[in-house]
């Protein structure tokens, strides 16, 4: 027995180590952004700040440089809002549209046509990037948070359309049949009957494509421009700015901010966000 | 008797037929756009692009058709090849030590853990930040100099040294650490489904048969998730082979170009140097790469499922 | 082949308000067919777990031939068990599940093979050896199951509700292949089940068990004759006992009876017997069996009653007619003769056999015995 209680501590040891190993980065980030540019350089990366400041908070949020502009990540983190909201409101639509429509109303066709959207999933974003800026360019969209949010919208449909047929397939299609028998139509069905019952799978979908469209780097620095552009290239553009002296306090400031929201939400709704995680491996 | 018999059946099947009619054309209606959308969008600028692969295009698109010139000058390119070199060496390490890492975290978490909610949240948080946010940790616990190698200084290893984020040979695998720390929570996710998927009666038999713990997950257990390593190593390798933010943040492909990969190799070019052609034909490559996996892992898939 | 025997097995789950086993005194000799019956939650289950040792015992001691292992590895006890969901090992062929155990025992190869050709024989599956388990039936699927136990020769087989995932044709099948296979081998045998058909049909013993203690234990024949209690009373058997309630009473000839209402609420009386008389006054069950109420006609005696009684339901089963009547508001089941003319709501005569009947308190529910 005691064999047992031994092999159990050595268990929770290993477990509680890796924690401390996931958690590390996040408490350097966290007290180097308290630090101040000489304690850090005094210490190192797991030693306690000699005093606690928020200084480099406020020039990350107000003052740092970011490229060319001097005015802190505040406005790119309202960019982001911006952009992500639209974004994620209609491509959900979107997918909840679709999957109804695939699954409940085939037509000749409809399961073709949802393979070709799902090898959309799949390809490196890189063969459309060219394409895409030349398009929006003509639209006049170039360098806009519209363009981008278009953009999301656009590539985030396969995977809104996956989510929702992969859980639409669940739901018995008698469900639909006794209503059409009940004289109901197309959206009837839909806004009465499956909506409803959609709750759990807008939840996923909107985190997962919340989660994926804040912290998207390739899209925003090819289709954003100086103002515009999203607070991962903005983070980015602070990091990697060779002016003057490295604050790094003030790198990790902003780095905190840039990630805020998707923790936030990642802590409030975890759950929903590793149902995302395992809702598009459901194979029909 | 019957005139009246007849003409309500005329006016009835006039009337449904429009109703009727609309009922069929909604769903279809309904779908077109993101038709349209995925084909144009999805196909069409594949298309586009690899026409552009198959021009002389600098920093405008031209059409000036070379044949498959550009794709020759990439295999002549050293930096492009560095950066094939590095998506396998990167690529293979990422896959492996991430599955290695979430089979373990999942086996143990399986193991009726008290606080395993809490454990889990833990384990899996990284996976909701964007990797600008990871790239940009790691660099500063990676720094030279101010960073790790420091850390161990002061805890008395003075001769220790980490300077791997500023060393072209070593450069590369600065992406591996940071990549798998934020991965490697959604594949123990995966496989702690999968280990709870499977029949516990199976264990108990195994059990009685005389088999300890270990056989039990070597010869049973292990063998029955093939369908999760398989899905692991798809979606890992996806990641592989996608990955650019995670380089931009961090290295910026360098020190020169030691730690580039396809992805920023596609971008530079396209975007910076002005040389769309060559971009093109990248992004062509890095296409075929992922083909190369998908393919023989879908016509496995269909085969296994017409053969039951 | 072994004994086995349970000694005040209790178990309590940590966290819970209850014990789940909760002093279980069985023995059973070697070679026996040991069926352990009871409806869901009554422990029949925990049991067979903590006698493989895939659980812990509270308090208690179980003993393999004469062996104590309470605190010894399902492993290290020497006997093999079948599941209801058959937990065959889908990685495997049918052959390598069979000589899994085996090899874990580190057996020479020529005898795994030899014993895996034996016991795929004798259960008649050895065309399937090079077959995985999702390839085969339900049916196939249990034999290997039962396979993989046989080849292991262990001194004691446990089978937990192993047939009831299969349809009824196939669930009687493998019920007389158990018991040809249980007389061919002589092996001790523990068995699960809730289908108290089986029970009856393969049991050498059945511990019948309600809410964690074993209520009783007994042949079939015992169980189902002379049940101790009202609950093994209504457990065994189908259609079920009937139950009557009454209060003794005695008439002037010194004829202990119980006095009951028809369907249309007159009175009438059913003669006990004469042993009844030290119970006078005392509130009563009377359990009697369907196939102890009859249309027969039989020689008069002190426990004979014949009754007019009007059949509310007529159920034609094939070898017999099952008629449903009414008593003190209740329905009374009996059977009838399969050529028996009758509709429903027509008054019939009929026997009841009290020489058959088992008494019980109204109150304890407990068997009256009478001499």
């Amino acid at each position: 027995m005691n064999n047992l209680k031994l092999s159990r501590l050595f268990l929770y040891a290993i477990l509680i180590t890796f924690c401390l190993v996931y958690m590390m980065p996040l408490v350097v980030m966290v007290m180097t952004s308290l630090k101040t540019l000489p304690d850090i350089k005094a210490g190192n990366i797991m030693s306690l700040p000699q005093e606690w400041v928020f200084d480099a908070w406020y020039k990350a949020w107000g003052g740092a440089c970011t490229g060319i502009t001097c005015e802190g990540v505040k406005g790119y983190f309202w960019n982001s809002f911006q952009m992500v909201i639209p974004a994620v409101v209609v491509s959900t639509l979107i997918g909840a549209f679709n999957g109804y429509v695939v699954t409940k109303w085939q037509f000749k066709g409809s399961n073709l046509f949802f393979s070709l959207l799902l090898f959309g999933c799949f390809i490196p974003f890189q063969v459309i990037l060219l394409p895409m800026a030349a398009v929006l360019g003509k639209l006049g969209m170039a360098n806009t948070t519209m363009g981008l949010a278009l953009v999301h919208v656009i590539y985030g449909a396969a995977f809104t359309t996956l989510f929702f047929r992969n859980f639409y397939i669940g739901i018995p299609d008698e469900l639909v049949k006794a209503a059409k028998l009940d004289g109901a139509g197309f959206f009837t069905i839909f806004f009465r009957i499956l909506l409803p019952l959609s709750t759990p799978i807008i939840m996923v979908t909107v985190i997962w494509q919340f989660t994926s469209i804040w912290n998207d780097f390739l899209f925003g620095v090819v289709y954003s421009g100086a103002d515009t552009q999203p607070i991962t290239v903005a983070l980015n553009n602070l990091v990697n700015t060779s002016t003057g002296v490295k604050e790094y306090n003030v790198d990790m400031a902003a780095a905190i901010i840039a990630g805020l929201p998707t923790l936030v939400v990642y802590v409030l709704a975890g759950k929903y966000f590793v149902r995302g995680l395992t809702a598009g491996s459901v194979k029909g | 008797m019957e005139q009246t018999i007849t003409h309500s059946t005329t006016s009835n099947v006039v009337r449904l037929s429009f109703a009727d009619r609309l009922q069929h054309w909604l769903p279809k209606i309904v779908l077109a756009p993101t038709m349209l959308i995925t084909v144009v969008c999805i196909y069409g600028y594949i298309f586009w692009t690899a026409l552009l692969s198959l021009t002389n295009s600098r920093f405008l698109p031209s059409f000036n058709f070379v044949g498959f010139a550009q794709y020759e000058k990439l295999m002549d390119n050293d930096r492009w090849m560095t950066s094939i070199a590095n998506l396998g060496i990167f690529g293979v390490l990422f896959i492996v030590v991430s599955i290695a890492l979430g089979v373990m975290l999942a086996i143990l978490l399986d193991q009726n853990i008290r606080q395993e909610g809490a454990i889990r949240t833990i384990y899996l948080y990284p996976m909701a930040l964007s990797f600008i946010v990871t790239g940009t940790a790691w660099k500063w616990i990676l720094n030279p100099g101010l960073g790790i190698e420091k850390l161990m200084h002061d805890w008395g290893f003075e001769s220790f040294k980490f300077d791997w984020l500023v060393n072209s040979e070593m450069s590369v695998y600065t992406l591996v650490i940071a990549a798998v720390w934020q991965s490697s929570g959604f594949v123990m996710a995966m496989f702690l489904a999968g280990l709870r998927s499977i029949d516990s009666s199976i264990v108990k038999a195994a059990q009685i048969d005389g088999a300890n713990l270990t056989t039990i997950y070597w010869r049973i257990i292990l063998p029955c998730l093939r369908p999760v390593f398989l899905s692991a190593v798809i979606i890992t390798s996806h990641i592989a082979i996608k990955s650019f933010d995670l380089v931009t943040v961090m290295t910026a492909g360098g020190p020169g170009y030691s730690s580039d990969l396809p992805a920023l190799f596609m971008y530079a070019h396209s975007f910076t140097r002005g040389q769309i052609g060559l971009g093109a034909a990248s992004a062509m490559m890095m296409l075929a790469g992922i083909l190369a996996i998908l393919v023989p892992y879908l016509y496995s898939e269909l085969r296994e499922k017409s053969s039951e | 082949m072994a004994t086995l025997d349970l000694k005040q097995i209790r178990k309590t789950y940590p966290k819970a308000d209850q014990e789940t086993l909760k002093g279980i005194d069985i023995s059973i000799e070697s070679g026996e067919f040991l069926i352990l019956v009871g409806p869901s939650g009554c422990g029949k289950s925990t049991l067979m777990n903590t006698i493989a040792g895939l659980e812990d015992i509270s308090s208690g001691h179980i003993v393999i031939d004469g062996r104590e292992v309470s605190q010894v590895e399902p492993k290290d006890r020497d006997i093999a068990m079948v599941f209801q969901s058959y937990a065959l090992y889908p990685n495997m062929t049918v052959y390598g599940n069979i000589a899994f155990g085996l090899k874990i025992r580190k057996m020479p190869q020529e005898e795994i093979n030899t014993e895996v050709q034996r016991v795929a024989k004798m259960l008649q599956i050895d065309h399937l050896l090079d077959r995985k388990p999702s390839q085969l039936s339900g049916g196939q699927r249990q034999r290997v199951a039962m396979g993989r136990a046989l080849a292991r020769r262990p001194k004691l087989y446990l089978f937990d509700e192993p047939l009831s995932n299969l349809d009824a044709k196939l669930r009687v099948e493998m019920r007389h292949q158990i018991k040809r296979l249980h007389q061919q081998l002589n092996t001790t045998i523990v068995y699960v089940t809730h289908d108290q058909i089986e029970a009856m049909t393969l049991a050498d013993r059945i511990a019948v068990m309600k809410e964690g203690e074993v209520q009783q234990l007994g042949t079939p024949n015992d169980i189902y004759s002379a049940p101790n209690n009202m609950f093994v009373a209504s457990f065994m058997g189908s259609p079920s006992m009937n139950f009557i309630a009454g209060c003794v009473h005695r008439n002037d000839a010194g004829q202990p009876y119980i006095e009951m209402l028809d369907s249309n609420q007159d009175p009438k009386q059913l003669s006990l017997p004469l042993a009844m008389s030290e119970y006078e006054g005392k509130d009563i069950v009377v359990g009697l069996r369907p196939e102890h109420i009859t249309d027969k006609v039989m020689p008069d005696s002190d426990t004979l009653t014949r009754l007019e009684l009007s059949l509310d339901v007529l159920e034609p089963t094939g070898p017999d007619v099952i008629a449903m009547f009414t008593l003190n508001d209740q329905e009374i089941a009996c059977r009838l003769a399969p050529t028996f003319l009758a509709k429903a709501g027509q008054v019939v005569p009929l026997s009841f056999d009290l020489s058959k009947a088992v008494f019980f308190d109204a109150k304890t529910e407990q068997r009256l015995d009478i001499v």
